[in-house]
């Protein structure tokens, strides 16, 4: 906080912006202040300038590409997807930044646009395959998605293989759940654009917007009571744009149809052991995926917090 | 929706030890270390030494001078500061000594100190009301210094602390520099919202 403002100092406006931490109060004060809300706007649409302009460096202009995010001018966090579209850009370019001149083999990298083939390597992993495909069925611990080949594929999970489910999950949100909220606030009301159903995760984590942690009460279609750990409650309202994110999941959450996104570990008998799961609900159907995502390395950890990336900015095309 | 979701993840900068392992082994002369720095930091510091010259070439040059100081000096990396920061500490000043003799656009210090308002004013609304790629046209025309220090904060990952580092300035100047960084970007679209 600034000594001499009642609003955030530059400090905690730029964390937030890069995703860096900012301690609780300085959170609490973003919660409610519109016009600190109105900075960080602002200082993210200079960061989203520079590392475009980064890219655009290594690239060529991002803007001559077709199906890059555009900022458009009502930029005050209308609609989840713009923003997540935002913050998609704004990590490509960061990603664009960090894998290297030449062949970026220390990553790994998941691209499932369902042109891939049915099990695909990952490169400087040797133990890691991809698979990317349409979810069939669920045998207890067992998946069988349709790979973008068209051959079906056994994905077995054990309890240790993460895995996480997003999409219009409102279902998800129940009474007495343990959420974490973000989204535009006005006059004590916040409009949800992602609700994190759970334990908080590290990768779901966008600049922006403001996360207000607590436990739902009321929960209903149109929306929820958040209650805080102070007790404070805060009506949430949702609506079918609005993004859910179940960062643990367990196969029974999963239902046939949702698209899915695997790494794990090729079995002698065409199975794959699954070390991480993403399963990503469409907002639409028919729509085409195109998620890529990549890892530092090939750790387990790594390996969650890529999945988990996956499942928390996914999306559907018209 | 039409927009195809592209959606790309990159994992947070927790490669500190490994970055310290690659300086040890990089001083042992495993060129295999080096390549592997090169591939971690090579994006980052390019970018930014061509958010402040303009020119890619250069900019290639001055990442390739600044590697291979990394070559010669990675034995002297006292772990003072993260990796990211010595390395682009060591960019700066490669870039400063290719430049030196140019004529650079002269920013004085009033012009990047911070210059307080009392509301928002035109620049603010202007920052408002702008476009991304209008931003991106507006950052390009900023003075050297400021489109560093931009690059610094939202480009190569580092904190404000450490970006004072690499500037060898204190804290709060890296803030009002940064104000002032902003209200000149708010003027360049200002100024550009008025002759459209």
């Amino acid at each position: 906080m600034n000594i001499r403002s009642p609003h955030l100092d530059i400090e905690d406006l730029i964390a937030e912006v890069t995703g860096q931490a900012i301690d609780d109060r300085a959170r609490e004060h973003l919660t409610h202040c519109e016009h600190c809300r109105a900075e960080v706007n602002r200082w993210d649409l200079v960061a989203s300038g520079v590392r475009g302009l980064a890219a655009d460096g290594v690239h060529g202009p991002a803007d001559a590409r077709p199906g890059r995010t555009r900022r458009t001018r009502q930029r005050v966090l209308a609609g989840p997807w713009r923003r997540t579209m935002l913050v998609a850009g704004s990590a490509a370019a960061a990603l664009v930044l960090l894998v290297g001149i030449g062949a970026a083999t220390g990553y790994v990298r998941i691209s499932g646009d369902r042109t891939q083939a049915t099990l695909t390597s990952v490169p400087g992993c040797t133990q890691l395959e991809q698979a990317d495909g349409i979810l069939q069925q669920v045998n207890g611990t067992s998946l069988v998605i349709e790979t973008t080949s068209g051959q079906p594929l056994t994905v077995t999970t054990t309890a240790s293989t993460f895995m996480s489910v997003s999409g219009p999950l409102l279902s998800d949100i129940t009474d007495g759940a343990s959420v974490e909220v973000r989204g535009s606030s006005s006059e004590g009301v916040i409009a949800g654009a992602i609700v994190t159903v759970g334990q908080p995760f590290s990768a779901v984590n966008f600049p922006g917007l403001v996360p207000v942690r607590g436990t739902v009460s009321d929960a209903s279609a149109a929306g929820f009571t958040l209650v805080t750990s102070s007790g404070t409650r805060i009506p949430v309202t949702t609506s079918g744009d609005t993004l859910v994110v179940v960062p643990h999941a367990s196969p029974s959450q999963l239902q046939g149809g949702i698209s899915i996104f695997v790494l794990g570990q090729a079995g002698p008998d065409g199975t794959l052991s699954a070390k991480g799961v993403a399963a990503i609900r469409q907002f639409r159907s028919g729509g085409t995926l195109h998620v890529s995502t990549s890892v530092r390395d090939c750790s387990p950890s790594s390996i969650i917090e890529a999945l988990g990336a996956v499942g928390a900015v996914s999306g559907s095309g018209g | 929706m039409n927009d195809p979701h592209a959606a790309i993840f990159t994992a947070g900068q927790d490669g500190a030890c490994d970055d310290a392992e690659l300086l040890r082994r990089i001083g042992q002369g495993q060129e295999s270390a080096m390549s592997a720095f090169y591939r971690e930091h090579g994006r980052v510091v390019l970018a930014q030494v061509l958010l402040v010259t303009g020119e890619r070439v250069l900019a290639e040059e001055i990442v390739q001078d600044t590697m291979l100081a990394v070559w010669h000096g990675a034995g002297s990396f006292r772990g003072e500061s993260s990796v990211r920061s010595w390395v682009i500490a060591i960019a700066r000043r490669q870039t400063r000594d290719r430049l030196r003799g140019r004529r650079l656009r002269v920013v004085d210090d009033a012009s990047l100190a911070d210059q307080p308002s009392s509301g928002p004013g035109p620049e603010v609304m202007a920052l408002d009301r702008a476009e991304l790629a209008e931003v991106k046209g507006a950052i390009r025309e900023l003075a050297p210094p400021h489109r560093e220090l931009l690059g610094l904060v939202f480009g190569s990952g580092l904190s404000l602390p450490e970006v004072a580092g690499v500037l060898e300035i204190p804290l709060g100047t890296v803030k009002s520099r940064l104000t002032a960084a902003r209200t000149a970007l708010g003027r360049v679209l200002d100024e550009k919202g008025q002759n459209r």
